[in-house]
């Protein structure tokens, strides 16, 4: 994957390996505290400036590869700080660069509203007591000169989550994150990551329970056109599940539930928003409450997917893999019934695999439960398209505008017009991720990278219609609301 | 009305799924939808004893056939 640190995602991978590898012999306990030393043998350091923080680093990893806060200090958030691996960044976030010429024009001084410029003997100087941090200087100057030093971490939080503690290391505000993990592989110094299922999984297939896989629509094409569904069922059932369903299905389940949804809403002139995307729900909880009778109340297809396998049968244990980190939070959420039990990214089942010594192998496309529209709801736009389907199956009018949020940020902008009352359309389509759910913090590849794969798969599939594929399914009872 | 359960794996052996069907039950017999919130936990590391729940940050230790004794008490009671 396209990413700022190589040696991040080896160290990261690496403790998850180790966990895992220890919790399927049943060891983890008596051997955690060797992890460190096997990741870093010394003398010499690998990556930081000694093997002693770099250890310490590995022995928060391995807390949060458990489950656990790293700091030892519990708090409720998925996505947690690891704060020996925080380097305090420089704070000062405009800094005039050497560029400044000291010219005569001074658009830097005139454009700054609190008078924190003036001029030194070589460049101009910020003074961080008046600076507000604006960004006007930085927009005026004609030479570029006055760089904007925002921490990587800050500047990834759609939601301004994070700041910073007294001697500069990331502090995540909790009430604010939505747990979308942009963070994660914002920082380039691997400071943030989020706590796993990855032991809780191992240890109930390994006490003999039955547990199921629900795989992500979005991971089809992330391991090239060769990885189908069907190598992803032959290896997880491997590692010891019992089974494993696409949740193509679920999209599927969902598109029909909330296409009848939208289709009254509309009637009745309401504004909607999807309810699919958990860090979308997350934003709307908690930044934009009053908009809560917005949403819509259909169940997310991860959901849909575990109701229909624990109608079947109540003690199956549901788990979700994808490339999301904020699903994890959606498991969290007991007040939505039957909802899956856990949610693994992509890295903790590899490694739940590679210390199986199981890998994804070329398999012939034989398994197919989501159409088409199911499997492209991992995309940008494709909950609408899907939506839109299942409106001109069951015959009623298509004509209606859905502002389609591609990332975070837009989702904002969207759910503020909502609040004011000037939303340009009928509908919001909110997704977390740039790209959908392809874009996912935990993706393997990127959507650009995967893209070609992904098509050539998707177009493998036969071209089945929404509510045909449910009526043929048996699938048309199962309860999709949140309540 | 925060209230935690723990769905690790030691919980999860010990019951916790059927105390979280018992209380997503009572809460919606009992129409208390607005005022409790079930939330899962992870592990918190405390697996000696019963399932982990919590009600305000307090910590319990519960079994699934004290459930409902539980709800009437610390959740009902604080209401």
């Amino acid at each position: 994957m396209a990413t700022n640190d190589a040696t991040l995602l080896r160290i990261k991978h690496q403790v998850l390996n180790e966990v895992a590898k220890l919790a399927w012999e049943g060891k983890l306990d008596e051997k955690r505290n060797e992890i460190p030393y096997n990741i870093i043998p010394g003398p010499k350091a690998q990556f930081r400036c000694c093997i002693y923080r770099e250890r310490e680093i590995i022995r928060e990893r391995i807390r949060l590869a458990e489950g656990l806060c790293p700091s030892g200090r519990d708090t409720k958030n998925v996505v947690q700080v690891i704060s020996s691996a925080c380097e305090d960044c420089p704070i000062a976030r405009y800094v005039v660069t050497d560029n400044c010429q000291l010219c005569m024009g001074k658009a830097c001084q005139s454009s700054c509203n609190f008078g924190a410029i003036s001029m030194g003997r070589d460049r101009a100087y910020i003074d961080p007591d008046k600076c507000k941090e604006c960004g006007k200087c930085s927009q005026a100057c004609p030479y570029n000169a006055i760089a904007d030093l925002t921490r990587p971490c800050k500047k990834s939080c759609p939601v301004d989550a994070i700041t910073m503690d007294e001697n500069g290391i990331v502090v995540i505000d909790e009430s604010k994150c939505i747990q979308c993990g942009a963070c994660i592989h914002g920082c380039p110094f691997g400071a943030i990551d989020s706590k796993t299922f990855l032991v809780d999984v191992i240890n109930l297939i390994n006490a003999g329970k039955r547990v199921v896989a629900m795989v992500a629509p979005a991971t089809e094409g992330q391991y090239g056109p060769e990885i189908t569904m069907a190598s992803w069922r032959t290896a997880l059932k491997k590692i010891g599940f019992q089974d494993m369903i696409e949740v193509a299905l679920g999209g599927d389940l969902t598109a029909a539930a909330e296409a009848a949804e939208w289709a009254e809403a509309y009637k009745e002139g309401r504004k909607m928003t999807t309810s699919c995307c958990p860090a979308f729900v997350n934003m709307i909880k908690q930044h934009y409450p009053m908009l809560l009778e917005n949403m819509s109340t259909t169940v997310s297809p991860m959901c849909a997917v575990s109701r229909m396998l624990k109608e079947k049968d109540p003690e199956t244990i549901t788990v979700f893999i994808g490339p999301c980190i904020a699903k994890k939070s959606e498991t969290l959420d007991l007040n939505i019934k039957d909802n899956a039990d856990y949610a693994l990214t992509l890295g903790e089942i590899q490694a739940m695999m590679a210390s199986k010594g199981v890998e994804l192998e070329p398999e012939e496309n034989t398994y197919q439960a989501g159409s088409v529209f199911g499997k492209r709801f991992g995309n940008g736009g494709g909950v609408t398209a899907a939506v839109l389907e299942c409106l001109k199956e069951s015959g009623e009018s298509t004509d209606i505008e859905v502002l389609k949020c591609n990332g975070a940020a837009e989702c904002k902008k969207a759910l503020m017009l909502l609040k004011i009352g000037r939303l340009p359309g009928d509908f919001i389509e909110g997704m977390a991720c740039v790209g959908g759910c392809v874009g996912g913090p935990s993706r393997h590849k990127s959507e650009n990278e995967a893209k070609k794969a992904r098509d050539l798969l998707i177009k493998q599939a036969d071209g089945r219609e929404v509510h045909e594929n449910l009526r043929n399914q048996g699938l048309e009872e199962v309860a999709m609301h949140r309540h | 009305m925060r209230v935690t359960i723990c769905i690790g794996s030691a919980c999860h052996l010990k019951g916790s799924r059927d105390i979280i069907a018992q209380l997503q039950t009572l809460v919606k017999e009992n129409h208390l939808e607005d005022k409790v919130d079930l939330n899962g936990s992870f592990c918190c590391g405390d697996c000696v004893n019963g399932v982990c729940v919590t009600v305000e940050g307090q910590l319990y230790s519960l079994k699934p056939e004290d459930t409902k004794e539980f709800f009437d008490k610390e959740i009902m009671g604080r209401l």
